[in-house]
């Protein structure tokens, strides 16, 4: 095969024109007379299709996306079989070979624009400009990974070589990875996992999250009409107990996760806790939550700071890993800044997702509505609300977007993640006081920097422990090569999606050393 | 009546060197040829103007004296080539006394290059300049200076100024003596008064995915700003901005002007950038509108080159889109050029002001014209080019800012970039470029 293009970002559409806005409408509205799309247990060839579990439209909840089975632990450990029987085969598959099942499967995707970024605005509620951005970034992983597994395959580190003997080391796949996905980034997350476990040459069995199975399914009818063999990739739908089931099997080497901190917490345990008759450590890539904060200097130009605060913090409802949680802002701009908040978040675009300008939409579920509301009810006892969105008047799960102030410093508002529509907004008498703050915190996922004096920056930079610092812009998404993105501290296993080194997770490398002196002479 | 036949690069040519004839000698304005120079040295090393850009960008959040020289120091830092005036003022930054003295004639400077592009803190404050530049025979559109609009409280304070500035505008030219050419063209009478203004700090609804959003907010406020126009007999001339908000405008301002109440009034504009690859489409839509609305007063139609060409060029190479500008400046020369011929073979169903400081696009719009068009320059940049074409009996409009130092800084970055820029019209001339290579066809 001939080598690949130098990677580049697949290009948003530009939903600035008028007709990239309609092609989108008649994709939704093409959509909807299909739902819903029906997500079997995906197993090889075999598809047992079901209704036990239902993901629904979060802004219209009695509209059914996507119906499929729960998978059981029997059908779990059916996957692992079948993935197990299949690695042999994929893994002594040539990565070139590899490679372009994966550059396939993101074309076939890339024809395919529309209709997934409306699958994502219906099944979670992503506005148009975000559901598009999740495609892109679907795309950009399986053609980022291709290239990436070439580079691991032709070209991996050069050893010390002395006379008479020869040292290669080379990456060889692991086995079968479970990649356990979560709903905020339907396809681009669990896309990325899958293609960087299949790139490598590991068997993958997916579980996409209970609310977005019919974007799991997308994900992986993409990996296989690129020509990933049906053996090599199944489709596990179910809830928490389908994923503990999976991860639990000792036929599983590495498990690929993005989610909560608690399972995140909990899949460590289990990969710890595997018999030695299962022969492996399983290695867990997690990425969990944070609490990310957003620090405001006095010198910051607020004409940009709050737009890409309010951006950050409100978009998609605040349900981005990356989103902000917190503002830090330095008391001379304080009120100017809360001032201005309050007025932006006044005439935020909250509505349906698809929308076309909606910047927060519902949230996901009834569950996360309800926890929203809890942690607002929270700051608005114990703290100042400086402005507050009513919801729509809609049966859909709506959280009105919220801007507290005055909270004590223990409170969990200030501490939990919330993963919805809430910003707390602190005064610090300086950015010292402010780095404090963001180092007390058990999470480093992303942090924000408003600040224009250079020395500022250097210094915050250096102290900063987040695993994706933003400097005078907003603090969410990141793009794949451009900000490998992955937290450190409880935030993850400091693993950088996107980036250079990711794919090392999914390899382990064996090095020869063979012995070239025969009777005194170099034979080798 | 001309058709949109190009004229004769003879005559282009001529005139040309007519208007360069009637500049004003470096020699005779021993301040301007500084000023000149010291542009011209900043736009050498890249490194030092982003440097001194930076500063005079944050000097309005600087808190004192103090500060300002921490940022100063911060910023010059950051230059490689530290030449002997850039140590000097490091070492400054050492000591509380030093950070002072530079803090201090720093700040100075930049008021003093802010003064250059902004005419006073307020309307009524502009009442001297505004008069001198009458009685001398040049009109101008004000244009009011303002933070960003990202709150309705902040739309409303714009559109209360607006108003305001209406009012004061009125008042200002009231007793002004009577200047013929400036007040009637063939189209019939031009308001003294001429305000212009921008749709994205009349809403903070603009988004560019969705442009019906900021439309419908700006709508009510822009309605009651022609209303007041109508009701003084001023001219309203609408801004436009980035490409992201042009589809918002633009429906905004033709959406409103059809409204039957403004079909007497008042006179109102709105403005063409050569730069868009497609800005010949918009034509086509202005026009067609103008054919079939017709006003009391025609639209006026500014055509500029468009002064977001780098905003334009960078979001679309992040974003991995086709630019919706031309990417070498002698397209949106040539485009300008098609486009003027157009306009003037469109009168007069509009009015056409040609905005530009290019004496080749400005020859040409001459040569090609006959009368009955205006001239547009920016008050600090293409002052003397606007005193030579008033002098050889043109209508010459000033566009002038006007707002406090503090909040106009982000268009004095945008002016100072447009003009050091490599490939700027002002910035080669201050080189010296020769004049048949500036009149030459683009």
């Amino acid at each position: 095969m001939t080598a690949l293009p130098a990677f580049r970002n697949e290009p948003l559409l530009e939903l600035r024109r008028a007709p990239e806005r309609a092609r989108l409408d008649d994709a939704l509205r093409a959509l909807d007379t299909r739902l819903p799309l029906r997500v079997p247990i995906w197993i090889g060839d075999e598809r047992r299709d079901g209704d036990a579990l239902r993901s629904t439209d979060p802004g219209t909840p009695d509209r059914v996306v996507a119906t499929a089975p729960i998978a059981t632990a029997d059908d779990a450990h059916a996957a692992v079989a079948a993935a197990q029987a299949a690695f042999p085969a994929w893994a002594a598959t040539p990565a070139a070979d590899r490679a372009a099942t994966l550059v396939r499967g993101a074309a076939w995707m890339r024809e395919r624009r529309a209709e997934l970024a409306a699958l994502c605005v219906r099944e979670c509620a992503k506005p148009w400009a975000e559901a598009d951005a999740d495609v892109a970034e679907a795309i950009d992983f399986l053609e980022y990974y291709a290239r990436g597994a070439l580079v691991l395959a032709d070209a991996p580190p050069g050893l010390v070589q002395v006379p008479g003997e020869r040292n290669t080391l080379r990456y060889a796949p692991r086995g079968v990875c479970a990649v356990i996905a979560p709903w905020n980034f339907p396809l681009a997350i669990p896309a990325g996992m899958t293609a960087a476990a299949l790139a490598t040459g590991n068997s993958v069995v997916l579980k996409p999250a209970e609310q977005a199975p019919g974007c799991g399914r997308m994900v992986v009818e993409a990996l296989r009409a690129g020509g990933v063999p049906p053996a090599a990739l199944a489709l596990l739908p179910g809830e928490g107990e389908t994923g503990a089931a999976l991860a639990a099997h000792p036929g599983v080497a590495t498990i690929a996760f993005t989610g909560s901190g608690a399972v995140g917490l909990e899949l460590l345990r289990t990969a710890a806790a595997k018999p030695p008759q299962a022969g492996v450590l399983t290695r867990v890539v997690a990425e969990m939550g944070g609490k990310n904060c957003v620090l405001v200097d006095a010198d910051a130009d607020l004409d940009d700071a709050v737009p890409a605060i309010v951006h950050s913090a409100f978009a998609y409802a605040g349900q981005k890993c990356s989103a902000a949680a917190r503002v830090l802002v330095h008391e001379a701009v304080a009120d100017a800044l809360l001032e201005r908040l309050a007025g932006a978040v006044a005439v935020l675009p909250v509505g349906q997702a698809e929308a076309h300008g909606t910047v927060t939409g519902p949230v996901v579920e009834e569950a996360a509505q309800a926890r929203v509301a809890r942690y607002a009810q929270l700051a608005s006892d114990t703290g100042t609300i400086a402005a507050r969105r009513d919801p729509p008047t809609s049966p859909g799960w709506f959280a009105g977007p919220t801007v507290a102030t005055d909270l004590p410093s223990e409170s969990p508002v200030l501490s939990e993640e919330i993963f919805g529509p809430l910003l707390a907004v602190e005064r610090v008498c300086d950015l010292d006081e402010a780095c404090d703050r963001v180092d007390a915190l058990p999470f480093a996922l992303t942090g924000g920097l408003f600040a224009r004096n250079p020395r500022t920056i250097a210094q915050v930079a250096s102290r900063s422990p987040v695993g994706n610092l933003y400097v005078n812009r907003g603090i969410t998404g990141a793009m794949v090569g451009r900000q490998p993105f992955g937290g450190n501290r409880l935030s993850g296993t400091g693993t950088k999606a996107g980036g250079p080194d990711y794919l090392l997770q999914f390899v382990e490398p064996r090095v020869m050393t063979e012995n070239t002196m025969r009777h005194g002479l170099v034979v080798g | 009546m001309p058709g949109d036949v190009p004229p004769p690069e003879s005559e282009v040519v001529a005139i040309g060197r007519e208007i360069a004839a009637a500049l004003p000698s470096p020699a005779r304005h021993p301040g301007k040829a500084i000023d000149a120079r010291a542009m011209d040295f900043t736009s050498r090393d890249a490194e030092l103007r982003a440097a001194l850009f930076r500063f005079v960008d944050v000097v309005p959040a600087c808190r004192s004296v103090d500060d300002l020289a921490a940022h100063l120091t911060g910023f010059l830092g950051e230059v490689d080539a530290q030449t002997p005036p850039i140590k000097a003022a490091m070492r400054m930054g050492d000591s509380r006394a030093g950070r002072a003295a530079l803090g201090t004639a720093a700040a100075a400077g930049v008021k003093h290059m802010a003064r250059r592009f902004i005419v006073a803190d307020s309307p009524a404050g502009a009442r001297g300049t505004l008069q001198r530049l009458w009685r001398d025979g040049t009109a101008a559109s004000v244009d009011l200076l303002g933070e960003a609009t990202i709150t309705s409280a902040e739309a409303d304070g714009y559109a209360a100024r607006c108003a305001e500035a209406l009012d004061a505008l009125t008042e200002i030219y009231r007793g002004s003596p009577p200047r013929p050419l400036l007040e009637r063209d063939g189209a019939g009478p031009l308001p003294r008064a001429n305000l212009s203004v921008k749709v994205s700090a009349l809403t903070p609804l603009l988004r560019p995915d969705a442009p019906a959003l900021g439309q419908e907010d700006a709508a009510p406020r822009l309605r009651a700003l022609l209303r007041t126009a109508r009701e003084l007999d001023a001219h309203l001339h609408v801004d436009m901005e980035s490409f992201d908000s042009r589809e918002a405008i633009t429906d905004l301002v033709l959406d409103l002007l059809a409204e039957d109440e403004f079909r007497d009034g008042p006179s109102a504009g709105m403005v063409l950038q050569a730069y868009l690859r497609d800005g010949g489409e918009l034509l086509d839509r202005v026009l067609a509108f103008s054919a079939e609305h017709e006003r009391a007063s025609p639209l006026t139609i500014r055509l500029v080159k468009g002064a977001y060409w780098d905003h334009e060029l960078v979001e679309a190479r992040q974003h991995g889109w086709e630019p919706p500008v031309w990417e070498h400046k002698a397209e949106s020369d040539r485009n300008f050029e098609a486009l003027t011929l157009r306009l003037l073979a469109a009168r007069p169903a509009v009015r056409v002001a040609i905005a530009s400081h290019n004496l080749r696009s400005v020859a040409h719009a001459i040569a090609a014209a006959d009368a009955d068009v205006e001239f547009q320059v920016l008050r600090g940049l293409g002052d003397d080019l606007g005193h030579a074409l008033a002098h050889l009996g043109h209508r010459v409009r000033v566009y002038c800012p006007v707002g406090d130092l503090v909040a106009g800084m982000a268009y004095l970055v945008r002016r100072l970039l447009e003009n050091t820029s490599n490939e700027s019209f002002l910035a080669e001339q201050a080189r010296g470029a020769a004049l048949d290579d500036l009149l030459a066809a683009p």
